[in-house]
């Protein structure tokens, strides 16, 4: 059950970073960049931990794609509020 | 062409009756030649520049201009340019200048529609709403 | 668990309810649906990073919270990628 959970969780997670590409290459805006790559990444991570089969997720530095994830998604948002004055988008 | 004729009932006709560039075109061309029915296939034939436009595509574009009122289906399954009211047909007017005078400013137009919904969530990031 | 550790998946915690708040304070705004889509999935992930936390942090041994964990983080994906998939173009019939 968790396997089975786990590997939809992970092909979610990588068709969601598919289509923020797409977003991407039709607005030319950043944000949609940054959304792909983080959930990429927690793609990525949710499949290691399911195929390593780590018991440990803080001990196996494999969060550390996570936490990756989440710092582009808020530098995504910073960013965003810090040049949506300057230019148009 | 001034900005004033891009309205808001001008932008409303673009997106919810015409969803590229390659649609204008087609409803272009049959406004070119109002009485003349025309098929799918005839329409993708006919194109002004060497844009390429499926069959497929075609036909989907003529049946939504058929739902809007832009024009009307033959019995033989055929498309006619038959706008609903004068309303409409000055809409397409509209079109037909823009594509002329400013291609650029339309085509812009045509794709910042489209991507409004998706746009809408890029936008939510914003603290501060403009 | 460190502090570092501890910091960081209160990060995650953090991130998800901001995106959570952001889109659905701009749903309540436009009323665009691929917005309550969007609320949804983050809304998920945000429990998703709760119960993790709380799976490693609170709990450690004595439960494993991952069938619930994994089981909101889908519910938010599948959330988002039907607003992906259907409510993400102005393409009306």
């Amino acid at each position: 059950m968790i396997e089975f959970m786990s590997g939809a969780v992970t092909l979610a997670y990588f068709i969601g970073a598919v289509f923020f590409l797409r977003f991407w290459r039709r607005t030319a805006d950043r944000l949609f960049l940054a959304f792909a790559v983080a959930f990429a990444l927690f793609a990525l991570n949710q499949a290691l931990v399911s195929l390593l089969e780590v018991d440990s997720e803080p001990e196996s530095l494999l969060y550390a794609l996570r936490v990756l994830g989440f710092i582009l998604i808020l530098a995504a948002i910073v960013d965003k509020n810090l040049s949506s004055g300057r230019t148009a988008r | 062409m001034e900005d004033s004729a891009f309205s808001d009932e001008f932008c409303r006709f673009i997106q919810t009756t015409v969803p590229s560039v390659g649609a204008a075109e087609v409803l272009l061309n049959l406004l070119r030649q109002p009485g003349r029915p025309w098929s799918a296939a005839e329409a993708t034939r006919e194109q002004p520049r060497d844009a390429i436009v499926s069959e497929d595509d075609a036909r989907k574009w003529l049946e939504l201009f058929a739902a809007r009122g832009v024009v009307a289906q033959t019995p033989d399954g055929r498309f006619r340019y038959a706008p609903a009211s004068a309303d409409v047909d000055a809409l397409v007017r509209i079109l037909e200048r823009a594509y002329n005078e400013r291609p650029v400013t339309l085509i812009q137009m045509i794709y910042a529609l489209r991507d409004a919904k998706i746009r809408s969530f890029a936008d939510a990031f914003k603290f501060r709403k403009s | 668990m460190n502090a570092l550790n501890l910091i960081l998946y209160v990060l995650a915690v953090l991130t998800c309810l901001a995106c959570t708040v952001l889109l659905g304070r701009s749903y309540v705004q436009t009323g665009v649906r691929l917005l309550l889509w969007s609320t949804l999935c983050f809304v998920g992930l945000t429990v998703n990073n709760v119960l993790l936390f709380f799976d490693l942090v609170v709990f450690t041994t004595d439960a494993d919270l991952r069938p619930w964990r994994l089981g909101a983080a889908l519910a938010g994906l599948v959330f988002l990628l039907y607003g992906f998939v259907w409510d993400a173009e102005d393409d009306k019939p």
